[in-house]
């Protein structure tokens, strides 16, 4: 049987490489799949607790995240798009207007 | 245990040789068939001489994970982004069958069919619609930027680890015990329906508001 720290630990990598990934990438899209990648490495942890704890709450909010995720990307994703169409440009650092 | 270190030695070895081929990658670009050749061979070679490995679940646990950190790091690292979608898709697929080693199918459906089916499907289409290049590299700007986040994203992974392995006593989980329904559709229905109706409405809402700001946001006039 697999120990259930395993999937802890294999979840806590991914959520840390995709914190990384945010800081290090200047690429919009690729910043985004980055945010992907942490929200996924949570939902790994919510299944790996409820597993442990036998209790399906766990599961109802892996459910919620995934909603939360198909909204920010479809609404990131529009940013991206209306960004390239004023801007012809990706790159974060090129948009920062509303920075200080 | 005899049959831990079949599965260990196997798992290393496969590492090495995905390290060998990444080494060859690396410095002799060119040779791609060379370096997918060994790729093959290595791993074949490595199967065969330990065919007890392939029967435990260990062993497939420990492959899953592996192509999940890879395939992470891959995105991150990755200067192209059309790449970087490709390897999220297969981080996506890893992490549906870690939803299967701990008994929720259910959750491995829709990951598979929501992420990998539907939001995979629409960065794909930004990308190709953008006709993004690798135009950035991980070479280009903001170098002390990087530096610190990679030492800090060390030091977070490290603390995470820490907590994980030194946490309380955890109860005992036995899989005899499961309830017969445990992650099943049924099961995960009742719960939304009836204890969590009000945040699966809320959901319904926030979906909604999300569909109509992204048609606003990439409509070409507002008027």
């Amino acid at each position: 049987m697999m120990p259930p720290h395993y999937f802890l630990l294999v979840a806590a990598l991914l959520f840390a490489i995709g914190c990384v990934g945010v800081l290090i990438r200047r690429n919009a899209i690729v910043i985004l799949m980055c945010i992907e990648l942490m929200l996924n490495a949570v939902n790994l942890t919510f299944a790996a607790f409820a597993n442990e704890s036998q209790s399906m709450t766990g599961h109802v909010f892996v459910f919620f995240v995934m909603t939360v995720a198909a909204a920010e990307a479809a609404v990131g994703l529009a940013i991206v798009i209306a960004l390239f169409r004023r801007r012809r440009t990706t790159d974060v650092d090129d948009a920062s207007l509303l920075r200080w | 245990m005899m049959e831990r270190d079949v599965v260990v030695r196997l798992l290393l070895g496969l590492i090495m040789v995905v390290v060998a081929y990444a080494v060859i990658r690396i410095l002799a670009p060119a040779r791609t068939l060379l370096a997918g050749a060994a790729l093959g061979a290595g791993a074949l070679a490595l199967v065969a001489l330990n065919p007890g490995a392939l029967a435990s679940v260990e062993f497939w646990a420990g492959l899953v994970g592996f192509a999940a950190i890879l395939s992470a790091l891959m995105i991150v690292i990755h200067p192209n982004p059309m790449v970087s979608v490709l390897f999220l898709i297969v981080n996506l697929f890893c992490v549906a069958l870690f939803y299967l080693f701990l008994n929720a199918q259910f959750l491995a459906a829709i990951q598979i069919i929501i992420y990998a089916g539907a939001i995979m499907v629409l960065f794909l289409f930004v990308v190709m619609l953008l006709n993004l290049k690798a135009e950035e590299g991980l070479t280009a700007r903001g170098g002390p930027q990087r530096y610190g986040a990679i030492v800090l994203g060390g030091l977070f992974a490290g603390l995470l680890f820490d907590a994980i392995l030194h946490r309380g006593p955890q109860p005992y989980f036995d899989p005899g015990t499961f309830a017969s329904g445990f992650g099943t559709a049924r099961e995960l229905g009742g719960l939304l329906f009836t204890r969590y109706l009000f945040a699966f409405e809320a959901a319904s809402l926030l979906l909604i508001a999300a569909m109509i700001g992204a048609v606003v946001l990439a409509k070409r006039r507002l008027r």
